[in-house]
């Protein structure tokens, strides 16, 4: 099979999950196609074919008429029919000439391909891209993200409502999010995939000493700095265990807008001296920072899944996830970690405490379930297979 | 130096400013002060013939050339003085378009050289280091809000500026105690800080303040435009709460600018829609309606100077809860003349809910009064005029 898959990046270091599913699907004898818009300017080797959009130059208006002019004239003279087809089907849907001429530019690296089926790595990537498909005469599939359901659509009411029409197949990472999707109009009758984020297990290696805590107690979260982590929750949390005389050292690796927010709320929290900014660092570094650390801490307000609860557990730490419905699924309560109740200091430093009072023993049977867990449902074959399938089927 | 006879630069870089600056312009011109006003015309304005306009073209010609005006007057005067401020706004300027601008804002202040420099925002001392270097007036800064509280300790080179030049500033104003306490910590020297707080409108200060709650859908009211400091996210996790406890209420936030998706994600997730409105701001007179239309005014914020919403409510005889942050315990004590909770406690401010909600209409009206009171005697307009006065007479003197 020919599989076009449109992607906002070419994956990178951290996004493992677009990298195994593009290798996995060459190994299962299918020819992949990257389409993207960014990276343009570093252009890195792959052992899969990559096309790049013409690009959009916000500002230059010369620049960009000239440019999307000869765009329009080059994809027409290549593929006169699909361009006419293109701007039929967008004229259908209620676009107007100028913006079906604006959706054949920003098809233009799609328009000239025979692909069996055409797949969207975000709901979001498929904006304005609706109508490709059916074009050059493919199938059309997307995958769910965090993002896409949870927090594009409050801004962009009826952004899909388009894409649900020309879909015949979905991928979620977890159950809710599809539910979630249904919400927001998405036909109950499209069948759906639930093929949840994989890790390489060999990379995230079981700890020797897991269950052993250090003194003071050491605590980590990976993830951007943005508000749907609150971070501010765990600061609060911390500031509960700080009152409480428990020793900690709280470590956040990931960058982000909101730094000067979380860095002010330990300020505040009088925990300058217990919470350390790691900033953005390698994937090797994140693994031995992990290593050396006793808890991983999520207080997202919401998630699609979360992969890197998935290597925490994979690693043997012990994980305090809010109740945000993707980390649900992620952990299971009081068996491979613990759910606290999201926004609430007050919860999470409850769960804390019972973790950091256990005893070594406990600790090691839950890290044991929780790797045997991992390794039954989220390593990378069964990632593979389910994958293939989705696409074959 | 005669006591009446000298100039104060109240320079905060735009003409007109904020309410705060407009209103100390005003009084001090009141006083027979002569004012100077540097900076980016916005608008007309008129002030009485004691204030001047000394402003910066922003268009590239005319700032050019008023560029060059304001070095030929500077030469004749110091040319050394000039020599020295080429060389330091040119190590600190790429582009000649910064450099010419950098030029434009600093020399007329040289040329002018008041008496009494007044920077009202802490973080010019930053960006025109030159004006502490050059100047030979008496400098004033005042210490407001964000500036001490929280953009220094993630800008470690705004900490550092801050570091090197408190020490040589002549006064410090500021907004209440707890940013005194602050500014400290960058080497401000005690006894040069004055505490001034802001103040109300004189108008505010008519009318009953017999507050009625009982019977009716409580109406709560946040004020302040959208900033993580000013704590909405606490706000929208306190009404879940009440929504959850069955009291029957309704939210308004008032702020400028776009809503943050944080905002309309917690507003959905905890099905607020009914319960919650949001007004894109309000002119003043219609904000102070709505303000006397309110049952209580919240503050969920995580960090302020001193909120002047939370004056004006205490003002007009609407009760208050507020988060303890900044100078807020300055002008609130809990229970007194109204309530003052933790900050970063959604729980704590539901509980204040009820407990409003359980008061009589006699408990109410004498919280009510005492924060009038507090209002009257310490935040009142001509109280700040005299302060302020005394302030700038005593650092002419000095």
């Amino acid at each position: 099979m020919r599989i076009g898959l449109v992607l906002a990046d070419l994956p990178q270091y951290s996004e493992t999950f677009f990298k195994y599913k593009i290798k996995g699907l060459i190994a299962g004898g299918h020819e992949v196609i990257v389409f993207t818009s960014g990276n343009a300017g570093t252009k890195p080797i792959t052992d899969y074919k990559v096309k790049y959009s013409l690009p959009v130059m916000k500002g230059n208006l010369v620049l960009q008429s000239l440019n999307f002019f000869n765009g329009i004239l080059k994809t027409l003279i290549v593929s006169p029919s699909r361009v006419s087809k293109l701007v039929s089907l967008e004229k259908k849907e209620g676009r107007n000439f100028w913006e079906a001429l604006k959706s054949v530019y920003l098809n233009s690296h799609i328009i000239t391909e025979d692909l069996d089926r055409l797949h969207f790595g975000f709901a979001t990537n498929a904006l304005r891209k609706e109508n490709i498909a059916e074009t050059i005469g493919a199938r059309m599939s997307v995958s769910f993200r965090g993002f896409d359901i949870n927090v594009y659509p409050l801004k962009n009411p009826g952004c899909y409502k388009l894409l649900w029409k020309k879909i015949d197949k979905v991928h979620t990472i977890s159950d809710y999010l599809h539910k979630k999707a249904v919400k927001i109009g998405l036909p109950e009758s499209i069948p759906y995939s639930k093929i949840t984020p994989a890790i390489d297990l060999t990379k995230f290696a079981l700890k020797n000493d897991r269950g052993k805590f250090h003194d003071p107690v050491r605590i980590v979260t990976v993830g951007r700095l943005n508000w749907i982590k609150d971070y501010e929750t765990a600061i609060s949390s911390l500031a509960i265990l700080r009152t409480d005389g428990i020793k900690f050292l709280y470590e956040i690796i990931g960058d982000g807008k909101e730094l000067e927010r979380i860095r002010f709320a330990v300020y505040q929290s009088g925990l300058d001296d217990c919470v350390k900014f790691l900033g953005k660092i390698t994937h090797d570094e994140i693994v031995k920072r992990m290593e050396a650390s006793d808890i991983y801490l999520q207080t997202s307000l919401q998630e699609g899944f979360c992969v890197s609860v998935l290597e925490a557990q994979a690693m043997g730490l012990m994980c305090i996830v809010s109740d945000a419905d993707g980390l649900r699924e992620n952990v299971v309560e009081g068996v491979t970690g613990f759910v606290a109740e999201r926004r609430r200091a007050q919860s999470f430093a409850e769960k804390l405490i019972e973790i950091i009072r256990m005893s070594e023993p406990e600790r090691i049977r839950i890290a044991d379930v929780a790797r045997m867990r991992v390794e039954d449902e989220f390593g990378i074959e069964k990632q593979n297979r389910l994958f293939n399938e989705f696409f074959l089927n | 130096m005669s006591r009446m006879n000298y100039t104060v630069a109240i320079y905060s870089g735009n003409i007109p400013s904020t309410t705060f600056i407009e209103n100390l312009i005003e009084g001090m011109s009141e006083k027979g002060l002569r004012i100077l006003l540097f900076g980016k015309k916005l608008k007309d304005v008129s002030y009485k013939e004691n204030v001047e306009i000394i402003a910066t073209p922003q268009s590239e010609l005319p700032l050019i050339l008023f560029v060059i005006k304001e070095a030929g007057k500077l030469y004749f005067k110091n040319r050394n003085k000039l020599s020295k401020l080429l060389t330091s706004v040119k190590a600190r300027n790429k582009s000649f378009r910064y450099f010419v601008k950098d030029l434009g804002a600093i020399l007329p202040i040289l040329n002018a050289a008041p008496d009494i420099f007044h920077i009202q925002w802490a973080k010019t001392l930053q960006v025109y280091p030159e004006l502490m270097q050059l100047l030979d007036s008496k400098i004033a800064v005042s210490l407001r809000g964000a500036h001490i509280n929280y953009s220094p300790l993630n800008d470690p080179e705004l900490a550092e500026a801050y570091r090197s030049h408190f020490p040589k500033v002549d006064a410090f104003h500021a907004v209440s105690n707890a940013i005194s306490s602050e500014a400290q910590k960058y080497g401000a020297v005690s006894n040069k800080i004055y505490v001034i707080h802001s103040s109300v409108r004189e108008s505010l200060l008519t009318g009953d303040v017999h507050p009625k709650i009982k019977g009716t859908k409580l109406e709560i009211l946040s004020v302040g435009r959208f900033h993580w400091k000013k704590g909405y996210h606490y706000g929208l996790d306190t009404m879940k709460m009440l929504k959850e406890s069955k009291i029957d209420f309704h939210y308004t936030i008032v702020a400028q600018g776009d809503v943050p998706e944080e905002i309309t994600f917690l507003m959905n997730e905890y099905d607020l829609s009914n319960e919650v409105t949001i007004i894109p701001g309000l002119q003043y007179g219609t904000l102070i309606d709505k303000l006397k239309s309110s049952h209580v005014l919240l503050l969920p914020s995580v960090e302020e100077g001193i909120a002047n919403v939370v004056l004006e409510a205490m003002a007009v005889g609407v009760p208050v809860i507020t988060t303890d942050c900044g100078g807020m315990n300055e002008v609130v004590t809990d229970e007194i003349n109204g309530f003052i909770v933790k900050v970063r406690n959604p729980e704590a401010v539901a509980q204040k809910i009820s407990a409003l909600l359980g008061k009589t209409e006699n408990e109410l009206s004498l919280m009510t009064s005492h924060a009038r009171e507090k209002i009257i005697n310490e935040f009142s307009r001509q109280g700040q005029i005299e302060q302020f006065h005394s302030f700038y007479n005593k650092l002419a003197t000095e």
